[in-house]
């Protein structure tokens, strides 16, 4: 201990001595301690000779007494030890409290040298994504707009990430796109569009619809559903209602008559009855791969022939909801099982309810002129009441768009460019003509659809300089709103304020109130959790017959609403892991096994029972998007675990593993965790399999689609104990619990990490490190709250300068 | 959808329920844009497959007669004026020894049809089949084109779900498969393959074309050099990021004048459609325009098309049957039955004649669209009441650009193997290096002789 207090001592002192490379007598009692440390744990493998993981701390080649010249690798070298992951199982392995103090004095080091030689990088140019330009839209022309149907999906990184600079490339056929995205989308804003366009909207035929199924749709309905629809003008439209139908055409459930409703902003417009012919029906469960009787035929096919109807509809977007009036009676007989699969797709159901497969808007049929959309009122700050005024209104909206469009004021240079677009469209068409073809000159340009932070003159070379308040406020807003910044945040910029005390916190909470902050939730966590991919499971429908779309969407539906809850109440981080409460509707309460939560309205409930549900790790999304179709995988959720919450991902497997063996050598069934054995067994595999396959069995409790249970597949009893090297053995949920909150600063770090990388919109490098540890610092002192730690990137380095041109 | 002709512009509206939509009419007269490229020598080679669903009523579809002269049967009636450009081909099987079982019947119907290998389980394994001939043909027809290949379809994209016992919707709703375990969802939404053919213009009408390009040319030169002002002000990283975008200015920029010189060639006036017409009529012959328009234009030079999905319930009360096509397939020999599959069967083979004939007036170099193009047209099984994969209904139609000696019914040994037909079309299509497509054993004989 005494050395060790030396050490300490002597670290105030490591700072001058790295930067003036100067081994000065006082330190070198601590780099020796290192120097030795690193040859008895380190050499071994990472020698000169065998450059294991093509890295050697030989002495003759690197200096731990200059750390500064080489903070890549010694970035490296601390990750590892920090995370437990070197030196490897089998090997000797160093005391805690020597590893400890080693990395202090290395972090502390790398720390020292950076802040004299500070390095914030060069984010690449950045192109909008998919997302950014569909929140752009909305925020620019009070335009929603559907960015799937516009633009192709953005490549993401290799942490999921879609607004990584580096990754977001352009092509000709991506370029094409822009400039029919920016037609089609001015042609909506001005409301100019004449063509008819046919959309359909469809309800999944594994949406179970026998409650209310949406807040928007009135209390006491059934099925259908709600959704927003954008009419481009004032104008007649259709409507095609289609009924669910069996894989042969026969629309189901037609034995009572039932009454559907359609609604538009929650007014009735119209109403029709379905069911209860006098027809003879087949019997229960009739497949019809065979005919039954033509008139029934006839009947069950045609049923939702008629309905189809015509209305004037004013411009905007309005919300459609389609449903049925809910019948207070329950059929008198025995239950019968849920039907999945095939036995679904094909019986007629006769007996139950019908369902709505699809809602069809056609139009405008007869248009009748723009009329007043929040888009028209958004462009048109003014209206040439003559002709001779319009080349001013022009100039005037036009400025104005182009504040908004490219984040800082326009130039004169800019409107000029736009007013001769404006003047090719009026000599076409007129005033209106004129604005949208200089809309759609705004919208593909590059300094709409790119993000570009300009050198700036007379810089020194590679040196750190503070972005502009303009290009702060950019970042701010694509940051915490994946979009362009809003008036206030562009004004403040413009004021030279965005830097004064207080002021950036200021705007930083403002806007993390704001509604569009839930871009953190649908870009950034759902990102970082791979939660997008719940969209993609797959459950075996005969294994889990009771997985149906509406639990789909409530498994997705609980992890946002308890995300936008973890910001919204700026809760710790670690409540990701630790919180005992969840949001359940009436569906997902009963998957949980949790009492008295009816209808299907989503709400907060406490959770008393640490051991099966609290926290991520107890919701279904992660646990099902982390197993098989058939059967979970402690694999894949080990490999989880490891990738975004600890953030050490193992390497991929060798080529040529075979597959895991089904039954045992004596043909007897398996547990999954005996099939795992393999892994133990071969030590091609068990260097990896080792760290994650324990992990993924404390989750055994669950099965694929995150049930509770307490036998596996294969009938034994579950088995959810683990272990790893240098831990304490864990149980089941509670203790895999324990054992991340026990590498709290592991799992905080993973999160600060990834927040940063979305932050930038670029990978995570070495010289970020620093700046990481500081925020990672700084956030520890407010609980690891997710405001503290996005004001502290905020205020990061990284963040706030850019490295000039070397 | 509006086509109009240009000397004499015609227009017939349908009026479906509550909207308008109008019934395509190409103007046929308009000569393909390939013609200019191609000789005699070397002719431009096209494949197509037009693929009906749930079987064929077997008595109505084999002719009585074989060779030279047969007797053209009930169903293929209105191919008659084409008869000199097809071949009626019986004796093939899809049925591999030994039988498999009885599940997942339609989904070796349509899955087998391109690939001849039966597909896999699904609810115990990966989607799995095979690399489809059409697929094999774009890899080298699609290197001169646009698009490689096009695979359109009358019913919905839907790839999940399970459509037959124990199988997989993909397998029923697809016949093209890009690889073992990619199947290719074909598009149903006319106003998508519009686009996809298209891009973003909404209309192949000429002036509008031009104006549209001349607008979109006068974006991207302001665009390009606002990125010259850029240029001096940024880093080397991103001035090849910049130069990147720049390049597919000017990427469009010459496709933009490709596109103008062309422009000045004539193209049937088409309107972007606005989304599935209600009728299936409608909806098919809108389809059939599209694939034309696709070879005419020469953006694609293969298309797989589905005038349904196997086990398609789909029903057809506009020619009197009120039942649904899969329940009127299993007709138990039962007259009434059998009469109404006979309506079904006889219905499509008269929309896909709509579009023989267009094809065949459509001038492509010495010949017509239809001479130069190869197309499968028939079912994946033959009796639907056994489910039946012996004895498929199959035919040619087309001159293969001369690979083809039309105008016959072939009538091979019982048990060919479908597959031995799909190695004889990519031989006649000059895909090379194929040696075997799933359990085929020969290349089909006498498809260019006597």
């Amino acid at each position: 201990m005494r050395k060790l207090g030396t050490v300490l001592k002597c670290l105030r002192l490591v700072a001058p001595c790295v930067l003036l490379l100067a081994a000065a007598a006082a330190c070198s009692g601590a780099s020796g301690a290192d120097r030795k440390l690193l040859d008895q744990y380190c050499i071994n493998c990472h020698n000169a000779r065998l450059k294991t993981g093509g890295l050697s701390l030989e002495a003759r080649d690197i200096d731990i007494t200059a750390v500064g010249a080489n903070a890549e690798v010694w970035e490296r070298v601390g990750r590892k030890l920090r995370s437990g992951q070197m030196p490897p199982a089998g090997l000797p392995r160093l005391d805690q409290a020597v590893a400890d103090a080693f990395l202090s004095r290395l972090e502390d080091s790398l720390d020292q040298a950076a802040a004299a030689a500070p390095n914030p990088g060069r984010p690449a140019v950045h192109r909008l994504n998919r997302t950014e330009y569909a929140n752009a839209i909305r925020d620019l022309l009070a335009l929603d707009i559907d960015g799937h149907a516009l633009l192709p999906a953005d490549d993401t990184d290799q942490h999921g990430f879609d607004n990584n600079s580096e990754v977001l490339s352009i092509s000709p056929a991506l370029l094409e796109r822009y400039l029919s995205a920016a037609r089609k989308v001015s042609r909506l804003a001005l409301g100019s569009v004449k063509a008819p366009a046919i959309d359909t909207f469809e309800i999944s035929k594994l949406l179970m619809q026998d409650d209310r199924e949406s807040e928007r749709l009135p209390f006491g309905s059934r099925g259908g559903a709600a959704f927003p629809y954008y009419f481009p003008v004032d104008g007649e439209y259709s409507f095609k209602i289609r009924l669910q139908k069996t894989l042969y055409n026969a629309v189901r459930g037609l034995a009572d008559p039932n009454t559907l409703e359609v609604r538009l902003d929650r007014e009735r417009i119209k109403t029709f009855t379905v069911g209860g012919a006098k027809v003879n029906p087949p019997p229960a469960s009739f497949a019809g791969t065979i005919s039954w009787n033509p008139e029934w035929e006839k009947y069950a096919t045609q049923a939702d022939a008629g309905m189809e109807f015509r209305i004037k509809v004013k411009a905007g977007t309005r919300t459609i909801g389609v449903s049925f009036v809910k019948q207070s009676w329950e059929p008198e007989d025995v239950q019968q099982p849920r039907r999945s699969g095939w036995g679904y797709e094909t019986d007629e159901m006769y007996d139950g309810s019908p369902g709505v497969e699809s809602v069809t808007i056609e139009g405008p049929l007869a248009a009748a002129g723009a009329g007043d959309t929040a888009s028209r009122r958004k462009i048109f700050v003014c209206q040439p009441e003559k002709a001779e005024r319009e080349r001013g209104c022009a100039k005037t909206i036009l400025t104005t768009l182009a504040h908004r469009a490219y984040r800082r004021p326009a130039t004169a240079a800019d409107v000029e460019t736009l007013l001769g677009f404006y003047d090719l469209g009026r000599a076409d068409g007129g005033f209106e003509a004129g604005i949208e073809m200089a809309l759609q000159r705004v919208l593909v340009s590059p300094d709409f659809l790119f993000r570009i932070e300009l050198d700036k003159d007379n810089e020194v070379p590679g040196k750190a300089y503070p972005l502009t308040d303009l290009e702060l406020a950019s970042r701010l807003s694509f940051f915490l709103w994946s979009s362009i910044p809003d008036d206030e945040l562009l004004a403040a910029a413009e004021r030279g304020a965005l830097r004064k005390p207080g002021e950036l916190e200021r705007q930083v909470k403002r806007m993390l109130r704001d509604p569009r902050s839930r871009a953190l939730v649908d870009n950034f966590a759902a990102q970082w959790l791979q939660l997008r991919d719940i969209r993609s499971a797959i459950p075996d429908p005969d294994l889990f017959p009771e997985f149906d779309e509406n639990l789909r969407e409530a498994f997705r539906r609980e992890t946002e609403l308890f995300l936008q809850a973890q910001f919204s109440e700026d809760r710790s981080v670690t409540e990701l892991l630790t919180a005992n409460y969840t949001f359940v509707n009436e569906r997902l309460a009963r998957h949980y096994g949790i009492p008295n939560v009816y209808g299907s309205r989503f709400r907060r409930v406490a959770l008393n029972n640490p051991e099966q549900r609290g926290g991520l790790l107890g919701q279904g999304s992660i646990l099902t998007l982390t197993s098989y179709p058939n059967r979970t995988s402690p694999v894949l959720r080990g490999k989880w675990l490891l990738e975004n919450i600890l953030g050490t991902p193992p390497p991929p497997p060798p080529p040529n593993v075979p597959a895991l063996r089904d039954k045992g050598p004596e043909g007897q069934r398996q547990s999954v965790r005996e099939r795992l054995q393999e892994h133990r067994k071969n030590p091609a595999c068990s260097g990896c399999h080792a760290q994650m396959d324990p992990l993924g069995f404390a989750l055994e409790n669950f099965d694929a689609i995150g049930t509770w249970r307490t036998a596996d597949e294969s009938g034994s009893p579950i088995d959810a104990s683990g272990s790893l090297t240098g831990a304490a053995d864990f149980q089941g949920l509670a203790g895999l619990r324990t054992l991340l909150l026990s590498r709290r600063e592991q799992f905080v770090s993973t999160v600060a990490e990834r927040l940063l990388s979305f932050a930038l919109g670029r990978s995570v490098e070495y010289y970020d490190r620093p700046a990481l540890r500081k925020i990672l610092r700084d956030a520890k002192t407010s609980d690891d709250r997710w405001s503290a730690l996005i004001l502290e990137i905020v205020q990061s380095l990284p963040f706030q300068m850019r490295k000039a041109e070397s | 959808m509006i086509i109009a002709k240009r000397a004499l512009p015609r227009r017939t509206i349908l009026r479906g329920i509550g909207t308008t939509l109008a019934l395509p009419l190409l103007d046929a007269m308009v000569p393909a844009l390939t013609a200019a490229a191609q000789t005699a020598a070397k002719p431009v080679r096209r494949l197509g497959v037009v693929y009906i669903p749930n079987g064929m009523v077997m008595q109505k579809w084999t002719p009585s007669s074989d060779g030279v002269g047969f007797e053209m049967p009930e169903t293929l009636k209105p191919l008659e004026p084409f008869r000199s450009k097809m071949l009626v081909l019986s004796g093939l099987n899809n049925t591999p020894p030994p039988l498999d079982s009885g599940a997942g019947v339609h989904a070796r119907a349509s899955t087998r049809f391109l690939t001849a290998v039966p597909p896999k389980r699904s609810d115990t394994s990966a989607v799995e089949a095979a690399i489809s001939i059409d697929q094999l043909a774009a890899r080298m027809l699609g290197s001169e084109t646009q698009l490689a290949s096009l695979e359109v379809a009358i019913e919905g994209r839907d790839l999940a779900g399970s459509c037959d016992i124990g199988f997989s919707c993909a397998y029923t709703n697809t016949i093209s498969w890009r690889g073992p375990t990619t199947p290719l969802p074909m598009e149903n939404d006319p106003r998508a393959v519009f686009e996809r053919l298209f891009g973003g213009s909404e209309s192949t009408d000429r002036a509008a074309r031009l104006a549209r390009l001349q607008a979109n040319r006068s974006i991207l030169d302001s665009v390009s050099s606002r990125i010259g002002d850029f240029q001096r002000r940024i880093g080397s990283r991103d001035r090849a990021k910049l130069a990147e975008y720049l390049d597919a200015v000017r990427d469009i920029e010459r496709r933009i004048q490709n596109a103008e010189q062309q422009s000045a060639r004539e193209l049937p006036v088409v309107e972007q459609p606005p989304g599935i017409p209600a009728s299936f009529e409608a909806h098919a012959r809108l389809m059939f325009d599209l694939q034309l328009l696709a070879y005419q234009t020469d953006l694609t030079r293969v298309i797989t098309f589905m005038m349904g999905r196997e086990l398609s319930g789909r029903t057809f009360p506009q020619i009197g049957v009120v039942e649904s096509h899969h329940a009127t397939s299993h007709h138990q020999n039962d007259p009434v039955k059998l009469a109404n599959l006979q309506k079904i069967k006889a219905h499509h083979a008269e929309l896909f004649a709509y579009y023989v004939e267009k094809l065949n007036a459509t001038p492509d170099g010495d010949g017509s669209l239809l001479d130069h193009m190869m197309i499968l047209f028939g079912a994946g099984m033959s009796d639907s009441n056994a489910h039946s994969g012996n004895n498929l209904p199959v035919t040619i139609v087309g001159g293969g650009s001369g690979s083809i000696r039309g105008g016959r019914h072939l009538k091979y040994p019982p048990g060919t193997p479908m597959g031995n037909l799909l190695l004889a079309m990519l031989d006649k299509l000059g895909v090379p290096g194929v040696e075997r497509i799933g359990d085929s054993t020969r290349r089909l004989e006498h498809l260019s002789d006597i």
